[in-house]
């Protein structure tokens, strides 16, 4: 592996004291992290970032890394740590947050950094059995609007690291799970003893999927409710209409009142996503639109309308000076 | 086939490395995520997305060394943030189709 130069990857000299290794490590992360920047090479920068300034903010940790350093570390392509070496500053306290250090660390520090450190904690099962829980993962997950009146389970798949003969591979999963009802967009579903795996004899994380509802091509999502939009002709806006409009679950016929408007609304009870506590509602919503073209005789229709119209549309605008 | 759940407990929540109780005390404390039942800690339940916002603080609170405060109102922020950007969304495509 090679050999990583913390006090690089911080942009700081090795005479650095702890105010400069703070200072750098907060300014970069404030640019890298996960929360503040999306992509995903920010991400793995972030983690190198955050393993640097876990060892250089330690005086301990901090010497013995220099001591390797010093010793023509740096310049290995080939990095192994000298036979017997074992790092006295290893202790790291139960829960500090970001755990996923690179090999090189593991290497230097122990492995896994974790020491076995389970002070502060009650009533953990894990500590009992002698291991340690496996990460929690998260995974965004599109689902269709369509699946979620499905009672058969929804298959996918994911990649997600594994250890295979100690050695940390991604692995890719195919998991199966029902769709609870009334799930929401952005929505996290827990998937109990699906995520990273336990270390030693301690049990799997949880795998938290984030429901992502796709974009419908016809029905926008309110809450329970659905929204469509639902175009007719001036003359149908005028004169009233039947027509058939789509739902998730089948075609049902509607009425539409003489004298409609855009943006009227029609609230269709029970014919939106379904919930726990009854279906939502369907809510339709008119949308008058024109021909883009008219024919000589219609043109002649709509003049004889024009000759004989009363209405003004502007009329707010008459007391507005304009 | 998994069983999806939508709540998680105060003593599975704990179970994870990155996270300990006195944390969890905090943040609840701090109005960041709040139990969906439970009046103590032991008894506390929690619904999914509350756990998401629980681990998200303690991560942020760990990795730039913030106080409480601090993190309660990144926490605000970045929760007002997701439900402006969805609202957007909604609006946006409510415009393009009445348009």
């Amino acid at each position: 592996m090679d050999f990583k130069d913390y006090y690089q990857i911080l942009g700081i000299g090795e005479d650095a004291d702890f105010k400069d290794i703070k200072k750098a490590y907060r300014k970069l992360a404030l640019k890298l992290h996960p929360d503040m920047n999306p992509e995903e090479k920010a991400g793995e920068k972030f983690k190198e970032i955050a393993e640097a300034y876990e060892v250089l903010k330690n005086p301990e940790r901090r010497a013995e890394y220099d001591e390797l350093r010093k010793y023509g570390g740096a310049s290995q392509d080939n990095f192994r740590p000298p036979p017997g070496w074992q790092s006295s500053a290893s202790d790291f306290e139960q829960g500090q947050g970001q755990r996923d250090f690179s090999d090189f660390f593991n290497s230097i520090f122990g492995a896994g950094g974790f020491g076995g450190q389970q002070s502060g904690f009650h009533a953990n099962p894990n500590t009992q059995r002698g291991g340690f829980k496996g990460q929690d993962a998260e995974i965004e997950v599109p689902v269709f609007l369509e699946e979620t009146f499905s009672d058969d389970p929804k298959t996918i798949q994911f990649s997600m690291p594994a250890i295979d003969n100690g050695q940390v591979k991604q692995v890719t999963k195919t998991i199966k799970f029902k769709i609870p009802i009334g799930v929401r967009d952005k929505q996290r579903i827990r998937l109990k003893g699906q995520g990273g795996p336990g270390h030693e004899k301690g049990e799997n994380g949880d795998l938290y999927l984030h429901i992502q509802l796709v974009p419908h091509p016809l029905f926008d999502v309110e809450g329970h409710n659905l929204v469509l939009t639902l175009p007719i002709a001036p003359w149908e806006a005028a004169l009233g209409t039947k027509v058939t409009v789509p739902t998730l679950t089948g075609k049902i016929n509607l009425s539409v009142k003489p004298n409609s408007q855009t943006g009227q609304k029609m609230r269709v009870k029970g014919k939106g996503l379904r919930s726990k506590n009854g279906n939502g509602d369907l809510i339709v919503v008119i949308k008058i639109v024109m021909p883009e073209k008219f024919t000589e005789q219609e043109n002649q229709l709509w003049q004889q309308l024009a000759d004989s119209q009363r209405f003004n549309p502007r009329e707010q605008w008459s007391n507005q000076n304009v | 086939m998994s069983e999806a759940m939508l709540i998680v407990t105060f003593e599975e929540l704990c179970q994870s490395q990155q996270i300990n109780e006195e944390w969890v005390f905090e943040v609840i404390e701090y109005g960041i995520a709040e139990p969906v039942s439970g009046d103590s800690g032991e008894d506390w339940v929690f619904d999914t997305n509350s756990a998401h916002w629980i681990r998200k603080a303690i991560r942020l609170h760990q990795e730039f060394e913030s106080d409480w405060v601090a993190i309660a109102m990144v926490i605000n922020l970045l929760k007002q943030n997701e439900a402006l950007q969805a609202d957007i969304q909604y609006l946006k495509n409510r415009l393009e189709r009445l348009s």
